[in-house]
């Protein structure tokens, strides 16, 4: 008798379904076996992927087959992986601090341009986009709409920021408090950002309902397959 | 030691930083960040290997819940064994990955279903202020606007308020948490290129 992979994929995605969902009627040994054992082969095939698709294309191609500066270039990121693999020893970790430097310089300029050019110049971009009248009647959207609309964004926009301006000043009686005008500000900032939440919240839920249905609709289908058998 | 880890990290992300307005610094970014890329693979090789390490812990010492334990080590080392071997792509790592890894990622969404309704809930009954009000009210709003009926989307909610609410009135306010996360992210980045934090080691 043969499996074929789609049956055991079936039987095994059933079985971790039935056991996450157990924890419907609380946390219990049956959800937290399907979560160790998730976390465990999650973290297996990242290892695994992390070896096959980085470590082994990006270093040890060039190690093995490529030229004398292929060679050259992968030796400075051989050392490093040498060096951050020592981290494992609590009396060598030290050395691992240099490696990290790296790491940490590279994400620190990497975040830093994709702050700029991915988020600020873009975000600001578009909301002085909503001011473009030409681009607006392109669209069939009316003189009123486009200003209406781009002014609520900007309003939205700038009194959200205000929301996290906490810098505040003593008062008399010793208090810390932000001036009336910022107060009043973040105010209407902070319905900005409970509007945005509940958005993002929805958002989330459909998500979350729609994998929901899909398992509750896998579920269904594995048991019509075994009805048909 | 400090020095030179100031000094690493802060010629790291310089030369990094003029790559993307400087021409001539691009092959030495692409360069770096072909190492950083190496290293970074490396780095989740270790905290994985830590993880590994926390759990024979706990299973040697029999704490409590040291079965769980075991079973997620036995469960990474197979995965990464068969990996090792076979590579990614083979049947059995597809079996691993479309038959626990995407089911237990989807089930666990479909759990946060009741999770993330017991939390609005609670959040009712717990802070009956302005701002759960308003986040509660949007949320039922756009939820119930973006259900369909047969005869298409609800009136008013669903052809009005709900594209209203949420690309203007939620546009806004999350153009200013974006602009506020990336001043954020903006100064922690030139705090680090400048030395001032150094989360690598060293004071």
């Amino acid at each position: 008798m043969t499996f074929s992979p789609d049956l055991i994929i079936g039987v095994i995605s059933f079985i971790f379904t039935i056991l996450i969902f157990s924890y419907l009627i609380g946390d219990n040994p049956l959800f937290r076996i399907a979560v160790y054992l998730f976390v465990g082969v999650s973290a297996g095939y990242v290892a695994a992927i992390a070896v096959w698709q980085v470590l082994i294309p990006r270093l040890g191609y060039p190690l093995w087959f490529g030229s004398l500066n292929e060679k050259i270039f992968a030796a400075v990121p051989l050392l490093g992986v040498l060096f951050i693999f020592m981290k494992a020893s609590s009396r060598l970790s030290g050395v691992a601090r240099m490696t990290m430097a790296f790491l940490v310089g590279a994400g620190a300029a990497v975040i830093l341009a994709g702050a700029v050019i991915g988020t600020l110049i873009p975000q600001v971009e578009a909301t002085i986009n909503f001011f473009d009248l030409n681009a607006a009647a392109s669209r069939n959207i009316g003189f009123m709409e486009a200003i209406g609309n781009g002014s609520i964004v900007l309003a939205g926009t700038i009194f959200s920021l205000v929301y996290f301006h906490f810098g505040a000043s003593p008062k008399a009686d010793g208090s810390m408090r932000r001036p009336k005008v910022i107060e009043i500000i973040a105010w209407v900032g902070r319905i900005f950002i409970g509007i945005t939440l509940g958005a993002i919240f929805a958002g989330v839920y459909a998500a979350a309902l729609t994998a929901l249905i899909e398992r509750i609709s896998s579920l269904i289908n594995f048991f019509k397959l075994f009805g048909n058998f | 030691m400090r020095v030179i880890t100031a000094f690493i990290a802060i010629t790291t992300g310089v030369l990094i930083l003029g790559g993307y307005f400087f021409p001539a610094l691009a092959d030495v970014q692409t360069l770096l960040l072909n190492w950083a890329i190496i290293l970074a693979g490396a780095a989740a090789l270790v905290g994985i290997f830590n993880l590994i390490s926390v759990h024979t812990d706990k299973i040697r010492r029999g704490e409590k819940g040291s079965t769980y334990s075991a079973l997620l080590v036995i469960g990474l080392v197979a995965t990464f064994t068969i990996g090792i071997l076979l590579r990614p792509q083979h049947s059995a790592m597809q079996i691993v990955l479309s038959g626990i890894i995407i089911p237990a990622e989807a089930a666990l969404m479909g759990v946060l279903t009741i999770s993330l309704l017991y939390a609005a809930i609670r959040l009712l009954r717990r802070r009956t202020d302005m701002m759960g009000i308003v986040f509660l009210v949007t949320a039922a709003l756009l939820f119930l606007g973006s259900a369909t009926m047969r005869s298409g989307d609800i009136p008013l909610i669903g052809t009005l308020i709900r594209p209203w609410v949420s690309q203007i009135l939620a546009l806004g306010g999350a153009r200013g948490i974006l602009i506020g996360v990336a001043l954020g992210t903006l100064t922690t980045g030139i705090r680090v290129l400048f030395g001032v934090d150094r989360p690598y080691g060293g004071q």
